[in-house]
């Protein structure tokens, strides 16, 4: 025996493994509606030649001809080693055979339907193809159950599985759009900062050019709500009309409207221009934020059955956030109001750092720069 | 003080069935399937004729284990042969064609056949799988040397060099002084004694003829030459290695690191232009190719994400290490090279995946990422000095909270 050899080997294995080529895959995609089934199986020439034999002339290429002469036999193949059920067996017929090109060579491509007996419930699958004869072979799976996706991998030790036909409840859904919404304002630092801005003066009051600090935390409060509210309608109004499709606008504009939008907010602070018309700012600006809002809602997918939903939702969700916010915010800045840390070092400093960071994405945004987005 | 828009956060958050459809969204696209107008089209290459000496020898080898489906050796035979294949080819297919055979069997498995059942588990990276079938062989047949050199193969890249060494001493007490030097050669280098593996792999060179063995020889006599800064020399041991004449990916590889790192890209480019079916040379050759800005270059890349996204897709995590730095070095994202970097690290800790670990680190600005890498630098006082300077400048304090 070759001992060297076998050495020599074995260090190449462990240092390069599964190079140079790949191990066999199939690409296995099923949309089921109903009791309706269509799909398409990309499998490798390579890995049929290997099971069945097409290489007819043993010229060690397959061709057109030597693959469709033994398209009945592929079928009935691959069929065998695979079991689709929702509420009894579906039969699968083979509509029409393909080749396709993937990154390691030519697969031949089954078109197929089938008709299950049940139109509800659970959908599952049973994939035994080659695995008899190849360990490292994987079935990867997309499968689409009543506009549900799901994707999956099947090996030799999960060769059965199920998929819920069970639609995630309308509530489930509104939950989960609520949280969406909630999260997406926590980590939106760009709103935050807008609100923050306009949020920062509403414990002074301006009296002949300089600050002085309201007497009862009321007052604050309600040009919290003027502000917080007219921001809430105004991006309710954008977010709506985007996520049903009617206003669209380029993600780079509505990018950097925003930041231009924090960098405004946070000026009026140092040079203060609209002073108790922030409500008005927070209004304009608020309509452009919502703009925002609604990429991130296309980003997750809004489903088309419970659209108004999961719309009021999300839109509950960011007010729930906002006002978490607020609450925590308010009573801190009012009761450091009278303090120069907060007139200077707060609204002041803190104002000029937001400026700074805003306007730098803005100028990222506009121009598509990275300056210190990660 | 945020850092990140938050728009780019979005995939990281996302709840699972929202990431699953982008994941899915985010996988290999593939053209349009098609229907061929002409028979005479070649659809597909198959890797070997029917009449040939391979063909011949496996269709032999298949017939006995189809007239003895229960005979562990004929199994063997045909196990160990495709596992050959495999390796000879750089082809997993044949792996995946072995272990479906030895999986047939369970109970009473003899030494051979457990020892090729635990090559092919660390074939996945299943080293503990792979350890445990080879206790099992060696207590059944303890001068089974080919379960004492894997062992030994399984420790060095997981940086345990006493147990590695236990192992080459087994192998010597076996009197395989080939595979003995070649397992001590490597567990000095790796264990921080350059100088003494150099003589290690120079006396075992002397003593085998075989030109696969010195091939093996030669590429390791070269890296350690290129650790110890002697450029001159690995330059002719590579080279000695290159005239054998025989195809082999790991030595192309590490003449091209060689190459690349002493800036001799152009002579990679015309090394490995027929090599773009080798995910590991593909990789080089799109960094030399970037290097000098070739207007392949941006191809190469195109392959190398496809074919990572296609080993992602089916779950496999074999190629992180290579994985990494093509993220670190051609797609420019140091967070997502350290973080593939630091996954493999946790699996495998050869010089290698010490560096693209620190290499990674340091392009992130991330200091303790490449703790465990220079812990191991510590501890087995390995001596290169490329990844001395590493070591060092990924230990810089750029983050708060890092002692200087």
């Amino acid at each position: 025996m070759m001992w060297q050899r076998l050495f020599v080997s074995l260090l190449l294995l462990l240092a390069w493994p599964a190079m140079a080529h790949k191990a066999s895959d199939s690409y296995l995609t099923l949309q089921v509606q109903g009791e309706q089934v269509t799909g398409q199986w990309d499998i490798a020439l390579r890995d049929i030649d290997f099971a069945i034999g097409l290489d007819a002339d043993g010229d060690g290429t397959i061709n057109w001809g030597e693959l469709r002469a033994r398209h009945d036999a592929v079928a009935a193949w691959a069929f065998s080693a695979l079991t689709l059920t929702r509420g009894g067996d579906c039969p699968l017929q083979v509509t029409q055979h393909q080749v396709d090109e993937h990154t390691d060579g030519t697969y031949a491509v089954l078109k197929f339907v089938a008709t299950c007996p049940a139109s509800t419930g659970d959908v599952a699958l049973d994939y035994r193809l080659l695995f008899d004869l190849d360990a490292l072979h994987r079935g990867l799976l997309r499968l689409d159950v009543d506009d549900l996706t799901h994707s999956s991998v099947f090996a030799p030790d999960s060769r059965r599985q199920t998929f819920s036909g069970e639609r995630v409840s309308q509530w489930t859904q509104f939950g989960q759009f609520l949280q969406q919404g909630v999260w997406h304002i926590w980590i939106g630092f760009d709103h935050i900062l807008f609100l923050l801005s306009l949020l920062l003066p509403v414990v002074l009051v301006r009296v002949h050019g300089g600050w002085r600090g309201v007497d009862r935390i009321g007052e604050s409060v309600r040009e919290v709500l003027w502000v917080v509210t007219s921001f809430t309608v105004a991006h309710s109004i954008t977010l709506s009309l985007a996520a049903l499709g009617f206003v669209s606008l380029p993600s780079w504009l509505v990018e950097s409207a925003i930041a231009l939008s924090v960098v405004v907010a946070a000026f009026n602070n140092i040079v203060p221009m609209f002073n108790r018309l922030r409500w008005l700012v927070a209004f304009g600006f608020g309509l452009i934020h919502g703009f925002g809002f609604a990429s991130v809602l296309a980003e997750l997918g809004l489903p088309q059955d419970t659209l108004v939903l999961s719309l009021v939702g999300f839109n509950l969700g960011v007010e729930a956030g906002q006002l978490a916010i607020v609450v925590a915010l308010l009573p801190v800045i009012f009761w450091l109001r009278n303090t120069a840390f907060y007139r200077r070092g707060i609204l002041v400093g803190g104002s000029l750092l937001i400026m700074l960071l805003a306007s730098v994405w803005l100028a990222e945004r506009l121009f598509d720069l990275k300056l210190i987005s990660a | 003080m945020p850092h990140d828009r938050p728009r780019r956060l979005l995939p990281h958050w996302l709840a699972p069935s929202f990431g699953l459809a982008l994941c899915l969204l985010a996988g290999p696209l593939h053209a349009a399937p098609y229907t061929p107008t002409q028979d005479t089209q070649v659809l597909e290459t198959l890797p070997g004729r029917a009449g040939d000496a391979t063909a011949r020898e496996l269709a032999t080898l298949r017939a006995a284990l189809a007239k003895a489906p229960n005979d562990p050796d004929a199994a063997t035979a045909l196990a160990q042969r495709y596992f050959d294949l495999a390796l000879a080819r750089g082809d997993p297919r044949y792996v995946g064609y072995a272990e479906a055979i030895v999986s047939r069997f369970s109970a009473a498995m003899p030494a051979p056949l457990l020892t090729l059942r635990g090559v092919l588990r660390q074939y996945r990276h299943d080293f503990a799988g792979g350890l445990k079938d080879f206790a099992t062989a060696l207590a059944l047949d303890p001068d089974h040397a080919v379960a004492h050199a894997w062992r030994g193969a399984i420790f060095l890249v997981q940086a345990d060099y006493a147990a590695a060494q236990r192992e080459c001493d087994a192998l010597k007490r076996l009197g395989r002084n080939a595979l003995a030097g070649s397992c001590q050669g490597l567990a000095q280098a790796y264990g921080g004694q350059l100088n003494a593996s150099y003589d290690t792999l120079q006396a075992t060179l002397s003593q085998v003829s075989d030109p696969d063995s010195r091939l093996w020889l030669l590429t390791r006599l070269g890296e350690v030459a290129a650790w110890r800064g002697q450029t001159a020399r690995a330059q002719a041991h590579y080279r000695e290695a290159l005239s054998l004449g025989r195809d082999d990916v790991y030595l192309l590889a590490a003449w091209s690191d060689f190459l690349l790192d002493t800036g001799q890209p152009a002579d990679v480019v015309r090394l490995l232009s027929a090599w773009e079916s080798a995910d590991s040379l593909l990789l080089r050759l799109a960094e030399a190719g970037t290097t000098l800005q070739q207007p392949t270059a941006a191809r190469h890349r195109q392959m190398l994400t496809d074919r990572f996204a296609a080993a992602r897709a089916r779950g496999d995590t074999t190629h992180r290490a290579e994985e990494a730095r093509f993220e670190l070095r051609l797609r420019n994202d140091p967070k997502t090279a350290l973080r593939l970097a630091q996954e493999n690290y946790a699996v495998q800790r050869e010089p290698r995946d010490a560096r693209v670990l620190l290499e990674a680190a340091i392009a992130a600005q991330d200091s303790s990422g490449a703790e465990p890498a220079r812990d191991w630098m510590r501890s087995s006082g390995f001596e290169d000095a490329r990844l001395r300077q590493l070591a060092q400048a990924s230990a810089k304090p750029n983050q708060p909270g890092d002692k200087p």
